[in-house]
């Protein structure tokens, strides 16, 4: 290396560290971005990926219908559920729970739910002591509202008879054919 | 023979196969939806479209049904080119025009043909944004789910209904766009063999009902190949289990077995291991204890007595099971058989023997190329895909004979039949037996159904006699197999057993060994009795005398993984693992043996027989060898055949058959007319007893009286009868039935049972005013 060489680095040096100082002189004058939490809390953004929950549709009736989707496609497999039926053709989960001390919050199951029943909250408060209490089970995760996306409710759209609503009644449904009869 | 070029593949082809066949043969898939390899081509859904160029230059490529067009040396075929994919895409989109919005709360979804093609062929978005047509849905009892909106009008459905098994009430309604597949009305379907609807159906329009009251998706699912333990056909099967439960049973195709279709039976039977009363925990003296304690308790038992031990088999329980219980009571110095019913036994080794001797018995691939058939007794229960093998053979042209004395459903496709009371059976068979020996079966014009029969058989190019075991005596066995010997080597002869693996149990058994061990527990030689699958006290015709011989017994041992009437009466009751919870080896109706694999575990500790036998010898101070050696010993170079492999014939010393004199000797003559017989329907068997979907569609429990016979007596069709037999009586109602016959009173299982009779046996009849 020669004489120049070292000169121009030695020059390039102190006129970043003087920056750098700079920098630092500046932000100790402005206005702080960090807040002193817990006794400050931060409004996240409604699309922040948090603690997950189950929503419910306008009618105030379970949304998820126990498809699985959400748990086959969870990088980290941390859904679990059994789907039940109602007597009356409502498929619901008859158990569900995730296990939080998995879940990488990548909002997969969000993105597969075709009910939008599965949601991520932006609440990330969930510390525990024991890893047993991270797995939530339906109870904890099922709220009473409709969450981000209010207004849908999957069976208004599908083709089975839930109470309610018979085969035929769903939106876009013309009434049912009459087999007995060949008229057209 | 020649070669397709297909997108540029030279692909060999059968002759008068077409493209399509030729490519799946190939393993190349080619969208399809209507075209199945067991109901042929049909041109409905037009989904596979491909692009053919004719070896004439001159002719311009067209686009044409790859299940229409026959492959000829030197075809260009094209499934890639534009023309064909706009084809297949239009053809999706129109198919999604009318689909439900259903996906995530259908069955199908997974494993649904019309989601991969859709993803496969069809537009990304729906653009169609008029009304969907809808479809009421029909009630198809227990065992099926109909959701008529999701259907695809691909006619797979009645074309496996209708023409393959022919069933008859389920059918095509209306026409254009509002074609609807279901009965005339709502009710159970009634074909055997419905269940495989939900297989054949591309969408989710028939889903299976006992599997959606506890869904998994199939991805979740834990599968491993299996054998079907509900009859000796042996199908293979494919049980998926989810969280230590078990969920559902498909088919699982052996080339020459069961191909694409089960039974029923074979479908749902299979509830019994999540029956709410089954066995789960070991029961010394009516109480739950730990496996050790029960071990013990039994040990300190065997080790107690001065007297001599008997061990009885199962002719559904494995050859494992079964090999390790002879190899402990031969250490121990008992008695061994695996069954509890000497007339069965007798029947049983005498079928063996018989195949043995004049040649295995063939393959329902091979039952369905015959073209005459002697059927004794019924089939539809005793091997139900015996029965749609022989319907196949029926729909070629083949000639159906049977000899029967209570109903069978497969006799409506008979050329003759003609209805014989159990005990006249064997005089019936000798009687055909001398018309095809002595040849003159033409000159004989008194009796023409019996001329027929022997003209149908002696004039087929390949023929088939079969019997179903137990309603035969050994008499009838050794009878049915000189007929066979008679009619020369084209005559193939069969036996549908009784229990998956009956012809192993029957390798394993000396002859007369039942016999001698009821003796010996009736005379209190035996007073410790270890019992492993099988259900002596709750058998029809020996129970009563098995009830009674019990009481003699200090300790009754029980291994079973269904609550029997013999579990309920154990002393010891051991759990063991259920047919999906074990593996082993079954040897079916041919004589092949065949592996399953375990396919999931509980979550209680269940072992299966041999282990329980293997862990009571190391108890007692006596060490066995592992079952493989054990059966090594047995059958000279015997291999445990590979779970998911076709199996092989076993090859065994040959049993002798034994002395007929005996046989019919149990049954003393009385001064009663009327003799009963089983009737059977295709639930009946003892695992699917306690499968809570199937039974529910268990015929009505009624006396079936042939009319002539009935009225003679002074009997009304509908009026009350008593029943008496051995052990009890039962008033049922009568009900007049053609397939009866004449001097007979078909009754269910059940009623066998509680009245203390077996088929053929005397029973008095008392009318009830
Ligand atoms: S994807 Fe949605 S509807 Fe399906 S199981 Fe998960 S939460 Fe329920
Ligand atoms: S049949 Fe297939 S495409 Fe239709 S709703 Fe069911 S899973 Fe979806
Ligand atoms: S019900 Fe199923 S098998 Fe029958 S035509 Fe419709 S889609 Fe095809
Ligand atoms: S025929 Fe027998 S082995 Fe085959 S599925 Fe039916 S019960 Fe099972
Ligand atoms: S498979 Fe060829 S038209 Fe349906």
């Amino acid at each position: 290396m020669n004489k120049k060489q070292t000169n121009n680095y030695t020059l390039a040096l102190i006129k970043g560290l003087g920056r750098s100082l700079w920098a630092v002189l500046r932000h100790a004058f402005v206005k702080r971005e960090t807040v002193s939490y817990p006794d400050i809390k931060r409004t996240l953004p409604s699309r922040w990926r948090g603690r997950i929950v189950l929503t419910r549709d306008p009618d105030g009736e379970e949304r998820c219908v126990a498809c699985y989707l959400c748990s086959a496609v969870c990088p980290v497999d941390c859904i679990h559920l059994q789907a039940r039926q109602n007597g009356d053709g409502r498929r619901y989960p008859e158990t569900f729970s995730i296990d939080f001390s998995r879940c990488i919050f990548c909002g997969f199951c969000e993105e597969a739910c075709p009910t939008l029943a599965i949601q991520l909250t932006p609440d990330f408060e969930m510390c525990e002591r024991h890893h047993e209490s991270l797995v939530y089970e339906k109870n904890q995760l099922l709220i009473d509202g409709q969450g981000k996306h209010p207004g849908y409710n999957f069976y208004r759209h599908a083709g089975v008879a839930i109470p309610g609503k018979a085969i035929g009644e769903a939106e876009g449904d013309t009434p049912p054919v009459d087999r007995d009869n060949n008229l057209p | 023979m020649g070669k397709i070029m297909l997108d540029g593949h030279a692909i060999p082809f059968k002759l008068g196969d077409n493209i399509l066949q030729t490519a799946l043969e190939a393993n190349l898939e080619i969208p399809h939806f209507c075209y199945h390899a067991a109901l042929g081509s049909l041109g409905a859904c037009r989904l596979c479209a491909v692009e053919i160029t004719p070896k004439d230059s001159g002719k311009a490529p067209r686009v044409a049904m790859a299940c229409l067009e026959p492959s000829e040396d030197g075809l260009k075929v094209s499934v890639s080119a534009i023309a064909a994919q706009q084809v297949r895409q239009h053809v999706i989109e129109f198919l999604m025009i009318n689909h439900p919005h259903d996906c995530p709360i259908c069955d199908e979804g997974g494993e649904c043909h019309l989601q991969d093609m859709t993803v496969v062929c069809g537009p990304p978005y729906r653009r169609y944004r008029g009304r969907k047509r809808t479809f009421p849905n029909q009630d198809l009892g227990p065992l099926i789910h109909h959701e008529m909106n999701r259907c695809i009008t691909c006619y797979r459905c009645t074309r496996f209904y209708q023409d393959y098994a022919l069933g008859n009430d389920l059918g095509a309604m209306r026409l254009r766009n509002e074609v609807y597949f279901g009965r005339f009305q709502d009710g159970p379907l009634e074909n055997p063999f419905a269940g495989n609807l939900v297989e054949v159906c591309p969408t989710g329009v028939f889903t299976d009902a006992i599997f959606r009251q506890h869904f998994a998706r199939v991805w979740d699912l834990k599968t491993a190949p299996s054998i079907c333990p509900h009859c000796s056909v042996g199908c293979n099967t494919l049980p998926g289990a989810r969280d230590g439960t078990l969920r559902r049973v498909r088919n699982r195709a052996h080339p020459e077995l069961n191909r694409w279709f089960i039974c029923d039976r074979g479908r749902y039977g299979h509830q019994y291991s999540e029956h709410s009363a089954r066995p789960l925990a070991p029961r010394v003296s009516g109480t739950d204890t730990s496996y050790h304690d029960a071990l013990n308790a039994a040990a300190s038992q065997i080790k107690s007595t001065q007297d001599c031990i008997g061990g009885l088999g199962s002719t559904r329980e494995d050859l494992e099971g079964n090999a390790m219980l002879q190899a402990l009571l031969n250490n121990l110095g008992g008695i061994f058989t695996a069954f509890s019913d000497p007339k069965l036994e007798t029947a049983t080794i005498a079928a063996v023997s018989s195949l043995q001797n004049i040649g295995n018995a063939p393959s329902l691939a091979e039952i369905e190329q015959i073209d005459a058939a002697l059927i004794i007794g019924d089939l539809t229960a005793h091997a139900p895909m015996i029965d749609l093998a022989l319907r196949q053979a029926y729909r070629k042209g083949a000639k159906l004979a049977f000899l029967y004395s209570s109903p069978t459903p497969l006799a409506q496709f008979a050329t003759t039949a003609i209805t014989v009371s159990p005990q006249e059976m064997c005089t019936e068979l000798s009687r055909l037996y001398q018309l095809i020996n002595a040849q003159s079966a033409a000159e004989d014009i008194t009796d023409t159904p019996m001329t027929d029969i022997a003209a149908s058989l002696m004039g087929a190019r390949k023929s088939l006699l079969i019997g179903a075991i137990e309603t035969m005596t050994s008499q009838e066995v050794s009878t049915l197999s000189k007929l066979a010997t008679a009619l020369g080597s084209d005559t193939k002869l069969a036996y549908a057993f009784s229990g998956a693996n009956a012809y192993g149990a029957a390798l394993l058994s000396p002859t007369g060994s039942a016999v001698a061990m009821l003796e010996a527990v009736e005379a209190g030689q035996i007073r410790i009795l270890i019992v492993a699958g099988n259900d002596p006290l709750g058998d029809s015709r020996f129970g009563t005398r098995w009830r009674a011989a019990c009481r003699n017994l200090s300790a009754l041992i029980v291994l079973d993984c269904i609550l029997t009437a013999t579990a309920k009466a154990a002393d010891i009751l051991f759990p063991v693992a259920a047919w999906t919870e074990r593996g082993g080896t079954f040897i079916n109706y041919e004589g092949r043996a065949q592996g399953f694999a375990t396919v999931f575990h509980r979550p209680e500790y269940l072992p299966n027989v041999a282990r329980v036998i293997t862990d009571l010898a190391q108890y007692l101070g006596h060490s066995l060898q592992a079952a493989p050696s054990v059966l090594g010993d047995i059958f000279s170079d015997f291999q445990i055949p590979k779970p998911g492999t076709t199996g092989s014939l076993i090859t065994a010393p040959s049993l002798p058959m034994p002395a007929t004199a005996s046989a019919h000797s149990i049954q003393e003559s009385c001064n009663s007319t009327w003799q009963a017989a089983l009737a059977s329907w295709y639930g009946d068997e003892a695992l699917a007893s306690f499968a809570p979907g199937l039974m529910a569609l268990t015929p009505k429990t009624v006396a079936m009286i042939e009319p002539t016979s009935a009225i003679d007596a002074g009997i009304k069709n509908g009026s009350k009868i008593k029943l008496r037999g051995s052990s009890g009586s039962m008033v049922l109602s009568v009900r007049f039935n053609q397939d009866v016959a004449t001097g007979t009173i078909a009754i269910a299982r059940n009623v066998l049972v509680q009245l203390g009779v077996g088929h053929g046996d005397s029973l008095e009849l008392e009318q009830v005013l």
